[in-house]
């Protein structure tokens, strides 16, 4: 999994003078959830500090949990696991049929007072692997491990692993409500393939110790509160498909050197800061830079990509900007202007003449209801 | 306060055995060290046995406690008998004692114990201490613990949380029951246990609906008990081996207050695995 050093000098100097920006759950499952985007795959692999990048070209990223929702997040984790995961166990109890004996309760958020992710990574896998004694049921914020374009990143599940019948599954737990058994379908995707992101790197861990990487269940739990309340209700997530694509994306990126190819040595994203780390380089120029990695914007990076505004706007007037749904509708046309034309009337070159037709067709049904199209 | 009496009492037949045992082979230096103890635990009872009359009339108080913070955790550890985070303590000074204080102000109470312990050791009968976990004898997270206790009461090991959450219940079970009329917020506190031990609810899996007045603290200290029984002798070993680990290896300070500075962090090798 190791990259040639030439592949880490350049991306070392696509990155520029920055440290390079860790990965975490949410940027690993954001990876995931573009995979056909060069310039993401192309920054991420360098570990460009993406938001800083965003903000000096006039487009600072729209992210930030507000406190409140951290606030509320936090309060409900502390209810599940307060009292040695008391209410926690009373639903595992209701719900997995969780055995009576099954009560070890281990903390990780730090070892032996300390909280250094190496530290806590080494005691998250001794517990896991069994080098350490005692009977462990639930591993509270445990540390878990990726490889990602070469480089570690740590992983603090939000989450408890639990082992059940001998086997892992992960447990996400989320502030989200779920009102009359439904839930926000986008927040559960998304906690599903943070879910997947943990199950890898869990079953690297298990694996990396000798183990067996299928103790570790595709089956992860979600726990989020119910209706306006604050009682927990669980439910059981299959991350099989999400760990797929995981995959994928992750070897994708042990090949980068395929896509780096592609754009010249001399590219780089440095902001050229001063003394104080205020970015000296001209906005247009870094915004060329970017200009030069083809992106692949969909509605979708609104809520994962911190460049997402300035892809946004590159992507005006193509069909694409308008999403997956769209742009398949109105499949081989790149740009809404083209598809107002031929709605229109214009008359179409030859391989788009079926598609010509179906947009007159609507054009008109639409004439018949609201008027002119505009 | 009946049970840090009693709690004490126990302490203090213990100690005089043990100092026995050191006076026999002829061990002065332990035999004072045993001694010096024998009169702390004496001292706290006697401590004990003074407050107890106050504190029936504070009991009364439905306003805030004119008692230090201090003495406030004290009363609330005194009356569960294991340790507990904040909250919890909190919550139960609230209902049995009738006032409450924000728990921010617990964490600095911890460091002030630690510090008048460390520049006089033993002057008090009591200090409000760590919790330790039992595998690197470290402060347990968000634990208090009162340093009078046995060293096996006071090592947190993985069955631990679960074990002394049921003894917890037990203890306020038994705290309602020795109340002619228990307020609400006891009861409330009794039904927040119930809901979270198998078969402690009035009828089961109706312990939504049901009331606080339908918590009965004699169902609760029975099922608690039943499944106290399941874990009781794993976690017992536990923390009897930890125990022994923390004696022999931490001084009087780090025993109350964790050891800090004698855990060697892993080395890594190139690789990322810790080397062994």
């Amino acid at each position: 999994m190791n990259q040639p050093p030439e592949t880490t000098a350049r991306l070392d100097r696509l990155r520029g003078r920055a440290m390079p920006v860790n990965h975490n759950a949410r940027t690993i499952s954001a990876l995931a959830a573009n995979p056909g985007c060069p310039r993401r795959a192309l920054l991420d692999a360098a570990g460009v500090n993406k938001q800083r990048i965003a903000a000096h070209i006039g487009y600072p990223a729209p992210f930030g949990q507000s406190r409140f929702a951290i606030t509320r997040g936090n309060a409900f984790e502390a209810r599940l696991t307060d009292n040695g995961a008391a209410e926690l166990l009373t639903l595992l109890r209701d719900i997995l049929e969780l055995d009576m004996t099954e009560v070890g309760y281990t903390d990780f958020h730090a070892v032996a007072g300390n909280t250094s992710r190496e530290l806590r990574h080494a005691a998250t896998r001794n517990a896991l692997t069994g080098q350490d004694y005692g009977p462990r049921t639930l591993f509270d914020h445990p540390m878990l491990r990726l490889r990602v374009g070469g480089r570690h990143a740590y992983l603090e599940p939000d989450l408890i692993a639990l082992r059940l019948d001998g086997s892992f599954h992960v447990i996400e737990i989320k502030s989200f409500p779920v009102i009359d058994g439904q839930a926000d379908p986008a927040k559960v995707a998304a906690a599903a393939i943070q879910s997947a992101v943990y199950v890898h790197a869990l079953r690297d861990l298990i694996a990396e110790a000798g183990g067996d990487p299928s103790q570790v269940s595709h089956e992860t739990i979600l726990i989020a509160p119910k209706d306006f309340a604050s009682h927990p209700v669980a439910a059981s997530l299959d991350v099989r498909k999400q760990l797929g694509v995981l995959n994928r994306q992750l070897t994708r990126m042990t090949r980068i050197d395929d896509l780096l190819a592609q754009y010249p040595e001399s590219l780089t994203f440095d902001l050229d800061p001063d003394a104080d780390g205020t970015p000296r380089r001209d906005p247009g120029d870094l915004a060329q830079a970017i200009a030069l990695v083809t992106a692949n914007y969909s509605p979708e990076c609104l809520a994962t990509c911190e460049l997402c505004f300035a892809c946004r706007d590159e992507a005006h007037g193509s069909t694409g900007a308008l999403g997956k749904s769209v742009r398949e509708d109105l499949g081989g046309i790149e740009y809404t202007a083209q598809a107002l034309s031929l709605a229109r009337g214009q008359l179409p070159p030859a391989d788009r003449a079926e598609i010509a037709v179906q947009l007159l067709r609507a054009a008109q049904i639409r004439e018949q209801l609201l008027g002119e199209v505009s | 306060m009946a049970q840090t009496i009693e709690a004490l009492e126990r302490r203090i037949d213990e100690l005089r055995v043990a100092v026995r045992e050191a006076v026999l082979p002829g061990d002065k230096a332990l035999a004072s060290a045993r001694r010096a103890e024998l009169k702390r635990a004496e001292q706290a009872w006697e401590d004990a046995l003074a407050a107890t009359a106050p504190r029936q009339v504070l009991a009364q108080q439905a306003q805030g406690s004119l008692l230090p913070l201090r003495e406030q955790v004290y009363e609330a550890l005194s009356l569960l008998q294991v340790p507990a985070a904040p909250k919890l303590i909190a919550t139960v000074h609230e209902a049995f004692f009738g006032s409450t204080f924000p728990t921010t102000r617990v964490t600095s109470l911890k460091r002030d114990e630690e510090r008048s312990f460390r520049s006089a050791p033993f002057a008090r009968p009591y200090y409000i201490c760590a919790a330790l976990s039992a595998d690197y004898l470290s402060p347990s997270r968000g634990l208090l613990a009162v340093s009078t206790w046995p060293m096996e009461k006071r090592v947190i090991g993985s069955l631990s949380p679960r074990v002394d959450f049921l003894t917890a219940a037990i203890r306020v079970a038994d705290a309602i029951e020795r109340i002619p009329t228990p307020p609400a917020t006891a009861r409330q506190l009794l039904q927040r246990f119930a809901g979270n031990i198998p078969g402690a609810a009035p009828v089961p899996g109706m312990l939504a609906s049901a009331g606080p007045d339908q918590v009965r603290p004699d169902v609760v200290r029975q099922a608690a008990q039943a499944e106290l029984a399941v874990h009781s002798d794993a976690d017992t070993r536990l923390r009897k081996e930890a125990a022994a680990r923390a004696r022999k290896q931490l001084g009087d300070a780090e025993q109350f207050f964790g050891a800090k500075d004698g855990f060697q962090p892993v080395k890594y090798d190139e690789t990322g695995s810790a080397a062994s």
